[in-house]
């Protein structure tokens, strides 16, 4: 065969019908995969694709539980803080109160209200704790208490509290601790506004572990691990071990695998460790 | 294959439906035994799926599977046979060339000529082989048969030379 007649050839393969050796491979038997290699490869494609999505959802339903408990113990843990203190407070302030208002009745729906609904706690907790450096604290405290500032006389006011100094917070950290209530929480109501101011000023200083633990935590949950940690190292010297203490627990659930550093392990309970 | 990707498994069985016959049989042809062909039958379309979103539309599905089914052609053949050197292949067709009056002419039957061609195909080096199938089984061009091999458009058109006139000796 010459070179000419191959070329022939390769143009007649290359045509729509594949010339002559093309056609006679068309009359060589059609032989199919057996029907258990169908059974097979379909069950595999089908296992791919159903097992692929749940798999990212299981991981999705897992992050989220997981916050939605760290959430809930947050505000469970402060929720019970919070009365504490108020039952503190509120036993503390009794002897200057009782001469003013002898009838102490109007204060227990107020006492439930406090217990009840918290979100609306760490609202007013968050506006009380903004730093006041600026001699002016009427400005930079909640909408509600400049309207109470304006009236300090009016009838359904509580008794005047000495005004807290909470402690502050990291620059970065009040930013994103003003922020998220927007979502999170219904504006106070012209009645509600008062009360809440009232609650966030009577906090004693020192004494409350954190106006807003649970968005706290959700914050940390957010943090680099190296970010965490010294998070949690500045939570220790401002004094504030128990949150400390959560936000470590935490990190070790969400970084296992993450060593902890010596000066941090006291913060876990030996059950922890 | 993107409608599958992103979950239609159905899409997944109309592709698989168009093109296990295609695949199953290149397979067969290159590999002679049915039991290595179903195996990587088996394993083309496992790295298919596997590879299922990385899939990009550049070329037909079909010339993206072959080029997988190629693959591991290519990897079985290394694994059991010893490569056919090029040298080799010029000698067989040298000796292809020989006068027309020391070729008997004859007439063969149907079956007689498919049985030519399978023997042809078998006896065809594994280049040249994959090269044809491609061609006469997987329908594509020059450009896509040297996507799948690696190879050049003039080797590829070498290749497939080579191949009709080891077929076209079998047929004299």
């Amino acid at each position: 065969m010459n070179p000419h007649e191959r070329d022939d050839d390769l143009q007649h393969l290359l045509g729509d019908d594949g010339g002559e050796f093309g056609r006679l491979y068309r009359r060589l038997p059609r032989s199919e995969p057996p029907r258990r290699l169908d059974r097979s490869v379909l069950g595999e494609a089908a296992r791919a694709v159903l097992g692929h999505a749940p798999r990212r959802h299981r991981w999705l339903v897992g992050l989220g539980s997981f916050a939605g408990l760290a959430l809930a113990a947050g505000v469970a843990w402060h929720v019970g803080q919070i009365a504490l203190q108020r039952e503190e407070t509120v036993h503390e302030q009794r002897p200057v109160v009782v001469p003013v208002q002898p009838i102490s009745a109007p204060r227990h729906p107020r006492a439930t209200e406090n217990a009840a609904p918290q979100p609306q706690q760490s609202t007013a907790a968050p506006a009380a704790t903004a730093p006041a450096p600026a001699p002016a604290p009427p400005a930079t405290r909640t909408r509600a208490p400049s309207r109470q500032a304006a009236k300090p006389a009016a009838p359904p006011a509580p008794p005047p509290a000495p005004t807290v100094q909470p402690e502050p917070f990291p620059a970065g950290t009040q930013h994103m601790e003003t922020a998220p209530p927007a979502a999170t929480e219904a504006a106070p109501t012209p009645a509600e506004a008062p009360a809440k101011a009232s609650r966030a000023t009577t906090l004693p200083r020192g004494a409350a572990p954190s106006p807003s633990s649970s968005l706290e935590l959700r914050r940390d949950l957010q943090l680099a691990p190296a970010q965490w940690l010294a998070r949690i190292r500045q939570l220790m010297h401002e004094g504030r071990r128990q949150q400390a203490s959560e936000s470590l627990r935490l990190f070790r659930r969400v970084h296992p695998n993450e060593p902890l550093p010596d000066d941090l392990r006291p913060l876990l309970g030996p059950r922890d460790e | 294959m993107l409608a599958y990707a992103g979950g239609d498994l159905l899409a997944f069985e109309t592709l698989y439906r168009r093109q296990r016959g295609m695949l199953y049989r290149f397979l067969l042809r290159s590999l002679h035994h049915r039991a290595d062909a179903d195996e990587l039958f088996q394993e083309t379309w496992s790295r298919a799926i596997a590879a299922r979103e990385r899939y990009r539309p550049e070329a037909k599905f079909s010339t993206w599977l072959l080029q997988i089914a190629h693959n591991l052609v290519v990897d079985r053949f290394r694994r059991h046979r010893p490569h056919a050197w090029p040298d080799e292949s010029d000698a067989y067709l040298r000796r292809l060339d020989a006068p027309e009056s020391e070729r008997p002419e004859r007439v063969f039957s149907e079956f007689e000529q498919r049985r030519r061609l399978q023997l042809a195909l078998e006896e065809l080096p594994e280049e040249q082989r994959v090269a044809f199938l491609l061609r006469v089984e997987g329908g594509l061009g020059l450009e896509e048969i040297g996507e799948v091999t690696g190879a050049g458009r003039e080797t590829v058109k070498s290749r497939l030379r080579y191949a009709l006139a080891r077929i076209r000796a079998r047929f004299a």
